[in-house]
This record gives structure tokens, C-alpha cells and sequence, in this order.
């Protein structure tokens, strides 16, 4: 037989004729009938295996009829001979099908009795693991190939006692047995009996009165079935993650079915007939009791595997808070709530396969719930938000992070279901006041830190780069958690609102706090602000729900927030204490001293507070633009010179945010770099500054946007910038002894925009130096008649034609008063020049100002004007002839930290204008700049290395760099170039500071070009290296008083002596041999 | 201490040159439209939503624009009158900007044209002529000419003049270098009454055709109104006088409610119209105010008033509407206002006491 086995197997064919198979099978069944031993039946499995399906099925009787007469011979058997009956029996149930009620029945029952204990057959018998394991998959075989229309049978209510003790049987097992899986077995058993197996074999789909049948018997063993396995879901750890899931996924299972939506209205009517004593009733009593019961159940399922730890467990949490709600959430209306918080506190499962799950879930429970208007359903979820609401500020105070983070993402969960609905949440005030108070409390902010005032500008809006770069938004720090994951969450419930929420209601709603206290400001300006962008869609991961605000109504509401936010109170808030920064103080002094007589410095949280309101709100309409996109470019009116004036703000925070919001806006309407969004729109911005700049109390930083706009706009701008460079010089003229400073910073910044918009075209407008390099190289000859010519003029002969020569020039070039009036002069000058012009009649006005700092900003101004006026000479020379006297008083009477710009002026002048100040130099200022240096130089002398460091050094270096340039340009001679060099001469010493001698040095440099000749002298009688000696034995040899001893000159001396003789070697000595000689 | 006067909403800068007239735009879809004409013949066609100038006209020659108008109701039908002595007629729709008709006047005085569209579909234009004394009043559509009205006596130069529609017909009412003021029935051809309030030139008048009433101004500084009776005669009504002399316009608000003057000395002054009381001096441009303009918008509360100047700015305003909040003043301009009122003399200091900005002898 063996071989016969082995030969049929060997052809891999399995007999399929089930005439054939009888006669292979009938000796094997006839043998383990007469004699039940472990071999026979391991011969009859053998045999079975080879006999086909077909054959099988038209033969499952009367194989089985062998198999279940073992089974039934009383007295006790062998485990492993039933054992193997099980597993024989399993085989064929595996490949047939219980086509007869009868058989199913019996063998269910048979089954059963196996199972169990002889005396209880409720209980489970003593029997080994592997026995209860293999009549369990004999059991799970069995139910798997029963027919469709028999399987319903077994949940008659007469089979019902057969059932329970089945039901209770796995039960009991699941619950109490030590073995994985057995318990697994078991409640897959249990799977099966409720019709929900989830293997992937072929199952009944029950119909709907089927599904009724099946429900009204599972309702008799709810309770066991509930307590059980709710014993087996909060059962040790150690039972594996599959056994909980799986008890859960019957519990559930079984609830879905006993408690379906669908079935609630027909169970009433019918089943009144049927008088069985133990089917229960489902009626709606019974529901509401067995709901309350079941809520009890699922909390406890619910607790202890929410965060359990494996996956897996969550996931089957997920699906089952899915499966109930779907299936049955009108009837077991207590569990909604519990159920909607299990699945929405899993929507940030760190699992992405549950997350996954959970929102999908989510969105189909929440779709679901918007379609069918389940009234109660909302009001479930409403009380649900109300509550959380209520215990949100506690929670956000007392537990961790990771559980805020859930308790906010559970919040965030019930506003998706609810979706649209939230509306009639939020139409109630009691709801809305809780939500609203709720998330002020939960978001307010921590200001406690220094370093939020600390952090200062480096250069205020120095600059807004080509790009738009990525501003990271800044970190804020919230008093009650640190996690910036529950930031996200608030900003994501916040754009939830906004996106279903009547949004005219909430913004109401948070304006309201808003303008309420100072305590909510902040918060509500955020709440505010996400509600928008959710409003508009930003921010929100729904793609299901078109669920777009009206655009007209977006934007009517965006204005009003703004011009809230923008308005004085809100915007204008104090962000430095006073004593901080001297500027700002002296420009606010005046208002403050009229509106607090009694000013306190507000306190630094105050401070903080203020600076991040202001942050918020500049976040606020740079979220703005985003939600409305090019729509947002009329806002551009009002919000941009507010947002460039908080640009320029001395605090980083502030300024950062305000250039972010910049970079917003650039987005939103389509601008390549700020400075594009600053170029196009500058009639807005001007627009703004000149109204304000006539307010000055109310506006004190248009001068400052003025500034920043200069800074970065271009020439194209001239005509716009010009009408508002009058409104500046008005505003200026009318409040000289207030609002100076501010005034001259813009000024300074439009001269400076000037200069860099229209570069003059050449550095220098006159040569001088070229033309005496000219004039050395004539020859010696040449030189003696000119000498000739200059001392008979000297002299006083030929004085007349000369005269007339030089009298004709002047007044035609520079008689200053005659062209002031003059009406002929009356062309159009060019703009630039024109507006240069303005600037520097201000400028000789500010340049006696009593603030040292003002009178310093207006010599840089000044500077720059004249670098702008060099090329039209008859604007500047009357201008600088109006200055002067302002500019004298600069040089010779004013603090020594004037002196030194002063002088740079000075020297621009110079360059500038050349000789028409020649004498003015000469006169006023040369005598006592150089008696101040002659004095200087015997204290800079003596001194220490300390002396750098002061005033006094600063002046003799400045004076001595630009004495060089400044002879040269203003073409100095005789008795001038004497005065400088007998100034410069101490300086030569080697006692003197480094840096002193090398301006020094400088100076001699200039000189030498200047007079190569007066230098040779001076420095010769200084000191000499060498003897001289005539070039020719005719010429008398040069009397000089030299001493060629080395002295504290001699290097300088001589360095400088190399040069002259380096440079133009005959020529000098020709020089002053010819002078000599005559 | 008294509020300072309100400021203006916006201004209007980019003309290039002295803003000589203006006109509002509401109707019709799109945005509000400011027109604005300038002394180098260009027009400028503003969005007031954005505030920006929508196109630019370059028309008569570079010469001087000293009227603009609109007609057939559309906004894009725009009539100008230039000192280059024509009338254009533009079509501005779908971007075009071309002359499709144009008159030569022969004017060469500074009087502006009046425009009435007596039934829809044609109106009637009166126009100044190369007689300086003389109005033509001719149909829009062929130029031809309905009549001309010249006074018998010597009345000088025509200096300004308004038309409407009376019960019984068109009546048009003239102002004369003598100081007279003439009313014309326009289809009878004959003068029906005749004022003279003062002796210098009139330099401006606008009547309002509800409230029976006109007012005209001069070099002077007095403003004097007068009524149009029953018998369509003129008599002499308010007179209110001003600090500074010189008024270059000025324009009753359609509802009859309020006068505002583009007066010589930089300021717009705003009358009630009722008894012409003083109720604001508007400041804000540093050069003579040239053309004041109320706009039409449907919606009372946008109703604007534009000011052009010499100084090249148009000053927008919005006073003596229903609370009108903005950034800049959220202040209710007529809070303001009557603040200014409760106030004598104000004790300003420097440029704003030289404007005498409040003293219109209250």
C-alpha cells in the first residue's frame, strides 16, 4: 500500500474517478473502523492524499464516517490518535465542502466535545496544546468549507445553546491558555463564527437578513465575548502583539455586527414571533444599555493599547475606531466619542503605516459624517471639541510634551471630521469663547528673554540683496511647551478653523481679543493670522474639499486685520527703552515729554512683548500676501511702507521680520527682489512719506523709509524722488530745532544716492599738478626769462596790462552775488543739480547747528553736494561762497571732533573749486591751522604711544594728510608753501609718531611738487648728507646754513631729498643753481 | 488746541507739469478713472484703485489742456480742449488711444467748453470762439452749429460759462471779463437775464441746476452766489469772503451739500453750500491750485474730491462722507472739520500762518 502510495504520488496524479477512489480508499476506512489505531489513520491521511477534490467531496462522508467513529467510540483515546484524526479530518474538510446541515451540525458539535471538558461543556478539558491546536484548525476547516446556506443555520436560535458553549469554549480558551497559538487558534475560531475571518480563502458574504440572523445570535454572547476578550486585549505584553490585535479585531468584529446601523430599525418589528427564550431583543433600550456597557469595554481597550507598543496593536485600534464608526456609530452613541478620539489621536502615529491608515480613516469617517447629517454624530464630536477645549489650557500646563502634542492633534483630528459642520460649533458663543480663550492660553508667549531686545540691527536694512533669499522664520518661545511640533499642530488647528469656519465669525471673534487686552494680543494676531491662510488654503492638506472662502470676502476681511494691525496703537509701540540709543531719544524727546510728563522705561518684558507683537503682525500680512497672491498688489498701498519702515527697525527681530514680510510680498505679487518690490511701487511709498513727513509726531520714521528708499532705488526715480525732496526741505525748513537729525540722515542718503546715481565724469576737475610737470621741463633758459618776468611784475612793472588782463576774467566766472540774481541766469537746471543746490542752502544753516552730531552729518552731506555741483561751477562757487564763513567757524573755533571732516571738506573744496579759495586759505585758515600744528608738534613729540589714541593725534594726522593734496589743488605759493613747510618741518623728526612723519612726508611731497625748489632749501637746512658743489667752477658756491650732522631729521631728510634728487635730478639742480645765479 | 485740517488721501505725482483740469470717471464697470490735463498737452488717465496713471495722452501739440469731459456715458469717449485752439475727440477703449475727431475753435482765451448731452445719443457742446465774445453751441455728432449767442452790449472777453438743461430747454449760463454774468436761452438765442456781482473778470462759475442756485469767483476775494428764479432771472444771493484773493475754480458736489474753490493761494477751500459757510481749508500743495473735480461715484461713502495744481501734484480728498477710515486718518474728516470751526485763529507758526490757513473771515 505503501507503495502504491508512493507510486501514485510519484505520477503526481491524483485519482479522479471517484469510482476508482472508493475502491483505494474503502480498505483504509473499513481498517479504521474495525481497528482505530494511530497507523490506520496516518494510512487513511496517506491515501487521501491521493485521491483528487472532486473525488474527495463525492466521497467526504463516507471517509469522514471512519474519522468521526474514532472520535465517538467512548472510553478514553489517545491524544495523538486524535491527533491524527484531527489532522486527517482537516485535510478533507480543507478540500471539500459541508454540504449538508446534518454534518455540519454533527461535526461542529463533535468538535466541540472535543474541546471541552467532559463534565462542563462550556469549559475547555484538560487536554494537551497541540490537541486543542489541531482540533481548533479542524474547527476553523470545518466552518471555512461549510456551504452558504447551511452556515447560517448553526445561528438559529435553536442552535443557539450549541453555539454559546462553542463561543465560550473558544473564549475561555483565548483567555486562559498559555499557548500562543492556541489563543491565536481560538480566536480565529472565533473570527470565523462571526463570519469576519480574514484569511485569504474564500468566505460567505452574508445577505442582509443573514447579517440580521447573525447579529441577533451574537448578541447573546456579547457580554462573555466582551469581557473576554477584553480580559485577552489587557492581558501581559508577553502574549505577543497578534494575539491582542486579534482579540481586538474580534471584539470588534463582533460588536460591528451585533450592533450595525442597518439592522437598528427591523429588529424591533420582527422579532416578536419567535418566542425563544434566549435570543435577545434588540431593542432600543437594550442598545442604549448595551452601548453604555460597551463604552465601559472600549475605553479599557482603548487605554491600554492606544500606546501600546507595538504597531501593529495601534493599527488594529485604528482600524477598529474605523469599523465602528462606519459600521455602527448611531447605536453605540457613547463610544463615538472615545472611538473619534482613538482614531484621531492616532493621526501622528510615528508609524507611517498606521498614520497612513489613520488618516485614511480619518477622511472617510469625516466625509461620512459631512454627508449624512448625523446630528447626533455632530454633537458628539462638538461636546467632544468643547471638552478638550475645556481641559486643553490644563493639559498644555501639566503633561509632557509628546502628550500635548497628542491632546492637540486629537483637537485637530474632531475640526477634520467636522469639517463644515464646525460651523454650528462655532455659532455657539459658549463653544466659541472656550476655543478662543483656549488657544490664547495655550500660545502664549514667552518674553522673558533678554535676548529679544538685545538683538540689534547690525546696519539697518543694509541691504536687500538681487535674490530672494530664504528667511527662516523666527523661533518663537511659548510659556507652556517647547516642542516646536505643538507649534505646528496650534498653527495647523488655527488654519483648520479658518479653512471650514464661518470666517467673518472667527476673525470677529479674535479681533474682538485682540483689541481686548494686551495679554491675548499677541496670541490672537497668530490665531488671526493662520485663520487667514487656512481661510485661503495655504497651509491646508485636504484635497478632497474645494472648500474655498469667497474672494471678495477674504480680501474686505484682510483689510480690515491690516489696518488693524497697522494702525497707530498697534504698530507704533515702544521697542527700545529710552536710554538706549541717543538718536532715537533726542528725536522722541519732545512727544513723550507731551504725552507722559512722567515717563517710566516700560519693563523689559514690556519691551520684548512689543517687539513681538510686531513680529507677529509683520508674519501676519507677509501671510497675507501669500494667501492672496497678486491679488494682494492694491494692498501694497497700505502695507508697504509700514513693513519698510519696520525694515529699518534697530531691532533685529523686528527688522527680520518686517524684511521677510518683504520677501512675502515679492512672492505674492510677483517681484524679483525687494528692491524691484521697492522700485515699482515707490509712488505708494513716497506717496506715504510725504504725508507723514508732515506729521513728524505721529510718523517719526518716514525720514528713515525716505532714507531706505534712496538707499536702494535708481536714477529712474529722480523725478518722483524730487517732489518729495521739496515736501523734506519744507518739512526741514519748518522745524530746524526738532527734527534735525532724521532730516540729515535723509539728506545724507539722498546725496549719497546721487552721487553713486549720476557719477560725475571725471575724478578730478582740474590738473594742476600736470601743468607744473610741464612747466619743469622747460629749459633752464625759458625759466630764467619767466623768472624775470615774474620778479619785474613783482616789482610792480607792467602791473596795468596785467591788470587788466586778470580783472576781465573774474567777474565773468565767479562774481558769486551777481549770479544769484542775475534773472539771465534763469535756465532750467538739470534736477540733480537742482535738488543738490536745495540740500546745500540747508546745509549752511545746519552747519552752525549746536549738535555736534548734526554739525558733523552736515559737513558729509556737504561733501557729497559738492562732489554733485563739481561740474557746474557757477552753482558752486556761489554756494561754497555762502558756506564759507559757516565753514571757518568749523575749522578753527569748533570741538576737535569737528575739525578733522572740517578739514576733509576742506580739501574736497579745494579739488572742487581750486583757486577761487586760495586766498580765502591763505588767509583765514592756512595761520592757524599751521600755528596749531607748530604747536601740536612739540606735545605729539614728547609723548608717549598713548597719545594715538587721542583727539589731538587725530587732527595733526588728518591735517597733515590733506595739507599735501590740498596746496597742490589750491595751488599755493610762496609765502603760503613757507608757512605749510615751516609747519610740516617738526614733523620730520624721528620723535614723532610713525604715522605723523609719513603725513609728513606727504605733505613735502606735495610740496615738492608744488615748489621743488623751497623744499631743496628747507630740508637742506635741515639737514644735508652732502657737501654741494657748484656745477660749474664759474657759479659762487651756495651759502646755506646746513648742518650735516645727523639729527632727529636726517632720515626723513634724506628720503625725501632722494626723491627730489630721483625725480627730476638736473632739473631741480638746475633749478636752484638758476635761482641762485640771479 | 485745534485738530490740524485732514490730510489727503493720496496724491496723485507723475504729471510732468502744471495739472490744469480735471475730471471723474465712476460708471460704467472697471475702476474709478481720474482724468487730468497738463500743461504740456498731456492727458493722464488715473486708476484710482491703483493710483497709478493708466495711459498717458499725448495731445494737442504740447500745448496746454484746459478741459476735459467725457461723453456717450462711456469712459472710454473722452473730449478735450487745448490752447492749440481745437477740440479732440478721443477713443480710448480696449487700450486705443486715437483722435477720432477733432474741431478748431479758434479760441484762444482760457475758457472752458460745456457739455451737455440733452438726450442720450447727442449732446450739445458750447465752445468759446476766435471771437473772444462769443459762445457757438454746436452738435456733437456733425459739428454743426446750433447757435451763436453774443451779448448786444460790451461785455468783454468770455471768461467761463456753464449749460444744462432747463424745463424748457437749454440754458447756458456765461461769466464776461467785465464781472457780468449772462443767462442764455440757449434755443431762443437770446440773453434772459443779466448780473453783474462784480467788477472784475469772472473767472469761474458753476451752477447747480437742483438748488436753482450758482456761484461765481474772481481775482477777489469775494465768492458771491446767486439764484435763477422762476422767471429764469438772476438775483443776487450769498457772498463770502475769503482770505486770499483769487479763485481758479471751483464745483458744487452733486448733492448740493458742499463747495469746494481751487483758490491762487495753494489752499482748496471747502464752503457748505446752503449758506456758503466756511467749513475747511485744505492744504497741501506749494503752488496755485488750478481745477477742483468731485467724483460721481455711485457710492457716496467713495466719493472723492481732486485737486490740480501748478505744483504738479493732484491731491485726492475724501471729505464730508459717511466715516471714511483709512491709515492715514482715521479721524472723521467732519469731526475735523468742526473742530476747525470752534477754533478762531490759529496760532501756527512759520509757512502755515503765511498760508493764513484757517482765517477765512470767520
Amino acid at each position: 500500500m505503501a507503495i502504491s502510495n508512493i507510486t501514485w504520488r510519484m505520477a503526481e496524479r491524483q485519482i479522479e474517478d471517484p469510482k476508482i477512489a472508493f475502491a483505494y480508499l474503502r480498505p483504509s476506512c473499513v481498517l479504521l473502523t474495525k481497528e482505530p489505531t494511530i497507523v490506520n489513520v496516518k494510512t487513511l491521511s496517506g491515501h487521501l492524499r491521493g485521491v483528487s477534490d472532486g473525488a474527495l467531496q463525492q466521497l467526504q462522508d463516507y471517509i469522514l464516517f471512519p474519522l468521526r467513529f474514532v472520535l465517538k467510540t467512548p472510553g478514553s483515546k489517545q491524544e495523538s490518535l486524535i491527533s491524527s484524526v484531527m489532522e486527517a479530518m482537516t485535510y478533507v474538510l480543507k478540500n471539500t465542502c459541508v454540504q449538508s446541515w446534518e454534518s455540519l451540525r454533527d461535526l461542529f458539535s463533535e468538535l466541540c466535545l472535543c474541546l471541552c471538558s467532559p463534565k462542563d461543556p462550556g469549559k475547555p478539558g484538560a487536554a494537551s496544546e497541540e490537541l486543542k491546536l489541531s482540533v481548533l484548525g479542524c474547527m476553523e476547516a470545518l466552518l471555512h468549507s461549510a456551504y452558504g446556506d447551511i452556515i447560517f443555520r448553526l445561528y438559529e436560535p435553536c442552535m443557539l445553546p450549541g453555539l454559546g458553549a462553542a463561543v465560550s469554549l473558544f473564549l475561555a480558551l483565548a483567555e486562559n491558555e498559555k499557548a500562543r497559538e492556541v489563543k491565536m487558534a481560538s480566536l480565529k475560531c472565533l473570527l470565523m463564527l462571526c463570519l469576519q475571518c480574514d484569511c485569504e480563502e474564500e468566505h460567505v458574504e452574508p445577505q442582509k437578513d443573514e447579517r440580521t440572523l447573525l447579529g441577533n445570535a451574537l448578541a447573546t454572547f456579547l457580554p462573555g465575548v466582551s469581557r473576554a476578550l477584553s480580559l485577552v486585549i489587557s492581558g501581559d505584553l508577553r502574549q505577543g502583539h497578534a494575539v491582542t490585535s486579534k482579540a481586538m479585531k474580534v471584539w470588534y468584529k463582533t460588536v460591528g455586527t451585533v450592533m450595525a446601523d442597518e439592522q437598528c430599525e427591523e429588529t424591533k418589528s420582527k422579532r416578536a414571533d419567535n418566542g425563544e427564550e434566549l435570543i435577545v431583543k434588540r431593542t432600543p433600550l437594550w442598545r442604549k444599555t448595551t452601548s453604555k456597557r460597551l463604552a465601559l469595554v472600549l475605553r479599557k481597550i482603548i487605554s491600554c493599547t492606544s500606546a501600546h507598543p507595538h504597531w501593529r496593536v495601534r493599527l488594529e485600534l485604528v482600524n477598529l475606531s474605523h469599523h465602528l464608526l462606519s459600521q455602527c456609530s448611531q447605536s453605540i452613541g457613547e463610544c463615538v466619542g472615545p472611538l473619534l478620539e482613538a482614531l484621531v489621536g492616532a493621526i501622528n502615529d510615528e508609524e507611517p503605516e498606521v498614520k497612513n491608515r489613520c488618516s485614511a480613516a480619518l477622511e472617510d469617517v469625516a466625509q461620512k459624517g459631512q454627508s449624512s447629517c448625523g446630528q447626533d454624530f455632530t454633537d458628539v464630536l462638538s461636546e467632544n471639541l468643547h471638552s478638550l477645549a475645556s481641559s486643553l489650557p490644563r493639559l498644555m500646563r501639566t503633561s509632557d510634551d509628546h502628550r500635548k502634542l497628542f491632546v492637540l492633534n486629537v483637537f485637530l483630528g474632531y475640526l477634520k471630521i467636522l469639517g463644515p459642520k464646525v460651523n454650528l460649533v462655532l455659532t455657539s458663543a459658549v463653544h466659541l469663547e472656550r476655543i478662543s480663550k483656549a488657544l490664547m492660553q495655550v500660545m502664549e508667549l514667552d518674553v522673558s528673554d533678554v535676548k529679544i531686545i538685545e538683538g540689534r540691527a547690525l546696519m539697518a536694512s543694509a541691504d536687500f540683496g538681487h535674490d530672494l533669499y530664504p528667511i527662516p522664520s523666527q523661533k518663537k518661545h511659548f510659556q507652556h511647551f517647547t516642542d516646536d511640533r505643538v507649534c505646528t499642530a496650534l498653527g495647523k488647528i488655527c488654519r483648520m478653523l479658518g479653512h471650514y469656519g464661518s470666517l467673518y465669525l472667527l476673525v470677529d471673534c479674535f479681533m474682538e481679543l485682540y483689541k481686548e487686552s494686551s495679554v491675548y494680543r499677541k496670541q490672537a494676531a497668530m490665531v488671526l493670522n493662520e485663520i487667514i491662510a487656512g481661510a485661503a488654503g495655504v497651509g491646508v492638506e485636504m484635497e478632497m474639499h474645494k472648500f474655498k472662502t469667497n474672494h471678495e470676502d477674504l480680501e474686505s476681511l484682510i483689510l480690515s486685520v491690516v489696518e488693524e494691525y497697522i494702525s497707530l496703537s498697534n504698530w507704533h509701540l515702544t521697542t527700545v527703552s529710552e536710554a538706549n540709543t541717543e538718536s532715537t531719544a533726542s528725536s522722541r524727546e519732545p512727544i513723550c515729554l507731551q504725552l507722559h510728563p512722567v515717563s517710566k522705561p516700560p519693563p523689559l518684558h514690556q519691551l520684548n512683548s512689543n517687539i513681538w507683537q510686531i513680529c507677529i503682525q509683520l508674519e501676519g500680512i507677509g501671510g497675507f500676501a501669500w494667501a492672496l497672491g497678486t491679488n494682494f498688489q492694491p494692498f501694497l498701498m497700505r502695507c508697504l511702507y509700514p513693513v519698510l519702515e519696520k525694515a529699518g527697525d534697530e531691532s533685529l527681530l523686528i527688522s527680520q521680520a518686517a524684511f521677510k514680510a518683504m520677501c512675502d510680498f515679492c512672492t505674492a505679487c510677483e517681484y524679483s527682489s525687494p528692491k524691484e518690490l521697492v522700485i515699482k511701487n515707490s509712488d505708494y511709498l513716497l506717496n506715504d512719506v510725504s504725508l507723514n513727513l508732515a506729521r513728524p509726531s505721529v510718523h517719526p520714521h518716514a525720514p528713515r523709509v525716505l532714507s531706505v528708499m534712496f538707499t536702494h532705488s535708481d536714477a529712474s526715480l529722480l523725478p518722483l524722488v524730487a517732489d518729495v525732496v521739496q515736501d523734506v526741505l519744507t518739512e526741514l525748513d519748518l522745524s530746524y530745532d526738532q527734527r534735525t537729525p532724521p532730516f540729515c540722515s535723509v539728506l545724507h542718503s539722498l546725496m549719497k544716492a546721487l552721487v553713486r546715481w549720476f557719477p560725475t565724469s571725471t575724478g578730478h576737475q582740474k590738473s594742476p599738478g600736470e601743468e607744473t610737470k610741464k612747466e619743469s621741463c622747460v629749459s633752464l633758459r625759458q625759466f630764467l626769462l619767466d623768472y624775470q618776468k615774474q620778479k619785474d611784475l613783482a616789482e610792480g612793472i607792467g602791473v596795468e596790462e596785467e591788470d587788466l588782463d586778470e580783472m576781465d576774467i573774474p567777474p565773468a566766472v565767479s562774481d558769486p552775488d551777481e549770479d544769484m540774481e542775475g534773472p539771465a541766469v534763469q535756465k532750467e537746471l538739470p534736477l540733480r543739480v537742482q535738488i543738490a543746490k536745495d540740500v546745500m542752502e540747508r546745509c549752511i544753516h545746519l552747519l552752525s547747528d549746536p549738535s555736534l552730531r548734526t554739525r558733523l552729518k552736515v559737513l558729509e552731506i556737504l561733501e557729497l553736494s559738492v562732489y554733485m555741483l563739481r561740474d557746474d561751477e557757477e552753482e558752486l562757487l556761489p554756494m561754497v561762497h555762502r558756506c564759507w564763513p559757516a565753514l571757518l567757524q568749523r575749522l578753527t573755533n569748533d570741538d576737535p571732533l569737528a575739525v578733522p571732516p572740517a578739514f576733509k571738506l576742506l580739501c574736497v573744496l579745494g579739488d572742487s573749486c581750486g583757486d577761487f579759495l586760495r586766498k580765502r586759505v591763505s588767509k583765514e585758515v592756512l595761520p592757524r591751522l599751521t600755528a596749531s600744528l607748530v604747536k601740536q608738534a612739540e606735545i605729539s613729540a614728547r609723548s608717549g604711544p598713548a597719545y594715538i589714541h587721542t583727539l589731538a593725534y587725530k587732527l595733526q594726522l588728518a591735517v597733515l594728510q590733506g595739507l599735501g593734496p590740498l596746496c597742490v589743488r589750491l595751488d599755493l605759493m610762496d609765502v603760503d608753501l613757507d608757512l605749510v613747510s615751516d609747519a610740516c618741518v617738526p614733523y620730520l623728526s624721528s620723535r614723532q609718531p610713525i604715522k605723523l612723519q609719513e603725513a609728513c612726508l606727504s605733505v613735502f611731497r606735495s610740496l615738492m611738487e608744488q615748489d621743488p625748489d623751497l623744499c631743496w632749501f628747507t630740508l637742506n637746512e635741515l639737514y644735508s648728507p652732502a657737501p654741494l658743489h657748484p656745477p660749474h667752477p664759474l657759479l659762487r658756491p651756495l651759502e646755506i646754513s646746513r648742518s650735516d650732522n645727523r639729527n632727529q631729521f636726517s632720515d626723513n631728510v634724506q628720503a625725501l631729498l632722494k626723491q627730489l634728487d630721483h625725480e627730476d635730478p638736473e632739473d631741480s639742480y638746475d633749478q636752484h643753481l638758476g635761482t641762485n645765479s640771479t | 488746541m485745534s485738530r490740524p485740517p485732514p490730510d489727503p488721501l493720496y496724491i496723485l505725482r507723475g504729471s510732468g507739469a502744471p495739472v490744469n483740469t480735471l475730471h471723474f470717471y465712476c460708471g460704467g464697470d472697471g475702476p474709478p478713472l481720474l482724468y487730468s490735463g497738463s500743461g504740456k498737452g498731456a492727458v493722464h488717465v488715473w486708476n484710482l484703485n491703483t493710483r497709478r496713471a493708466e495711459q498717458v495722452l499725448e495731445s494737442h501739440n504740447s500745448n496746454s489742456v484746459i478741459w476735459l469731459d467725457t461723453f456717450d456715458g462711456s469712459r472710454s469717449s473722452l473730449i478735450s480742449q487745448g490752447r492749440d485752439m481745437r477740440l479732440c475727440l478721443w477713443d480710448l477703449s480696449e487700450g486705443r488711444s486715437a483722435v477720432t475727431d477733432s474741431l478748431l475753435t479758434g479760441a484762444v482765451g482760457f475758457c472752458q467748453c460745456s457739455l451737455l448731452e440733452s438726450q442720450p445719443g447727442s449732446s450739445l457742446l458750447a465752445h468759446p470762439t476766435q471771437d473772444m465774445e462769443e459762445v457757438s453751441v454746436v452738435e456733437m455728432k456733425s459739428w454743426t452749429q446750433v447757435c451763436s449767442l453774443r451779448p448786444d452790449t460790451k461785455l468783454g472777453m468770455l471768461m467761463s460759462m456753464k449749460m444744462w438743461q432747463a424745463d424748457s430747454g437749454p440754458v447756458l449760463c456765461a461769466g464776461y471779463e467785465d464781472g457780468s454774468i449772462v443767462l442764455w436761452d440757449v434755443s431762443q438765442r437770446h440773453p434772459l437775464s443779466f448780473l453783474k456781482p462784480l467788477p472784475e473778470p469772472v473767472m469761474c462759475l458753476d451752477v447747480h441746476v437742483c438748488s436753482q442756485k450758482g456761484i461765481s469767483g474772481s481775482s477777489e476775494k469775494i465768492l458771491q452766489s446767486w439764484t435763477v428764479d422762476g422767471q429764469r432771472t438772476l438775483q443776487m444771493h450769498h457772498s463770502v469772503q475769503m482770505t486770499n484773493p483769487g479763485v481758479s475754480q471751483m464745483r458744487i458736489r452733486a448733492d448740493g451739500k458742499i463747495l469746494a474753490t481751487a483758490g491762487w493761494d495753494n489752499n482748496i477751500r471747502v464752503f457748505g453750500w446752503k449758506k456758503l459757510k466756511p467749513l475747511a481749508v485744505l492744504q497741501h500743495h506749494t503752488d496755485a491750485v488750478n481745477s477742483v473735480a468731485f467724483s460721481d461715484h455711485q457710492d457716496p461713502t467713495q466719493r472723492l474730491l481732486a485737486a490740480g495744481s501748478k505744483d504738479q501734484r493732484i491731491s485726492v480728498w475724501s471729505i464730508y462722507n459717511v466715516v471714511h477710515r483709512t491709515n492715514i486718518d482715521t479721524r472723521e474728516p467732519l469731526a475735523v472739520v468742526e473742530d476747525l470751526l470752534s477754533s478762531s485763529q490759529p496760532e501756527g507758526m512759520g509757512r502755515a500762518a503765511v498760508k493764513g490757513s484757517l482765517a477765512m473771515g470767520i
